[in-house]
């Protein structure tokens, strides 16, 4: 009778220790896993706050960029305007320039022997014929 | 007269007793084992929590240079602006050469 009742006791005994000790754990792991997220509600707020000016400062850079990138074949083509305004442009009626002296015939052929002018008006000879004399 | 007194049992009684001691005993076996688990459990959410805290950190050490966006955008201002005096100037220029 008295081990029973003692038996009885030290399983209620036992049943609250582990309840206590078990408690006591996971409330210690509970509260440092509450502190983390504490911090990660935070983290996450500043990462918010910083991401807030992303969409319009990003919107702005394109807008601008945009009004830049149009305004650019603008410019480079009054460059070239510029540029072909300054440069000098030769006088297409203007013929080449030439001696006043007049153009000689050159007489280079005629010195090695050859002559195609002659070569038609005598029959039967080879251009080989005319330079081999 | 003496102060304490004992319970008469019948066999039954004690047998159900014993009973009950023992079913106690599984049940306080069974919570340990289920609480160890809770435990555990709660061990490995405390270091994804850690994992995703030090993930939020790099992220907010990343997005902390934001702030410079804006400033960019007053930069890029100014770049339109110069872009516009150019155009005004070669477009003085370009009255003169064509003239």
């Amino acid at each position: 009778m008295d081990n029973l009742v003692l038996l009885s006791v030290v399983d209620i005994a036992l049943l609250i220790a582990g309840l206590a000790f078990y408690l006591f754990v996971v409330g210690g792991q509970l509260k440092r896993v509450a502190t983390n997220l504490e911090e990660c509600a935070g983290l996450v707020r500043t990462i918010k706050g910083h991401a807030h000016v992303i969409a319009p400062g990003v919107e702005h850079i394109n807008r601008t960029g945009g009004v830049v990138a149009g305004a650019l074949p603008l410019l480079y083509g009054m460059a070239e305007g510029i540029v072909a305004g300054v440069s000098p442009q030769p006088d297409p009626t203007r013929p080449p320039a030439r001696p006043a002296s007049g153009v000689r015939r050159s007489r280079l052929h005629e010195s090695v022997g050859y002559n195609p002018g002659r070569m038609s008006g005598e029959a039967g000879q080879t251009n080989h014929d005319l330079i081999a004399g | 007269m003496r102060g304490t007194s004992t319970l008469a049992l019948t066999p039954t009684q004690h047998d159900l007793w014993v009973g009950a001691i023992i079913g106690g005993l599984v049940i306080v076996v069974a919570v340990a084992a289920l609480l160890t688990i809770l435990v555990l459990l709660v061990r490995r959410i405390d270091k994804r929590v850690v994992m995703v805290r030090d993930s939020l950190r790099a992220a907010a050490a990343n997005t902390a240079d934001t702030a410079l966006i804006g400033e960019t955008a007053k930069r890029v201002d100014a770049v339109l602006a110069e872009g516009l005096q150019h155009h005004l100037f070669l477009g003085r220029v370009l009255d003169k050469v064509r003239s």
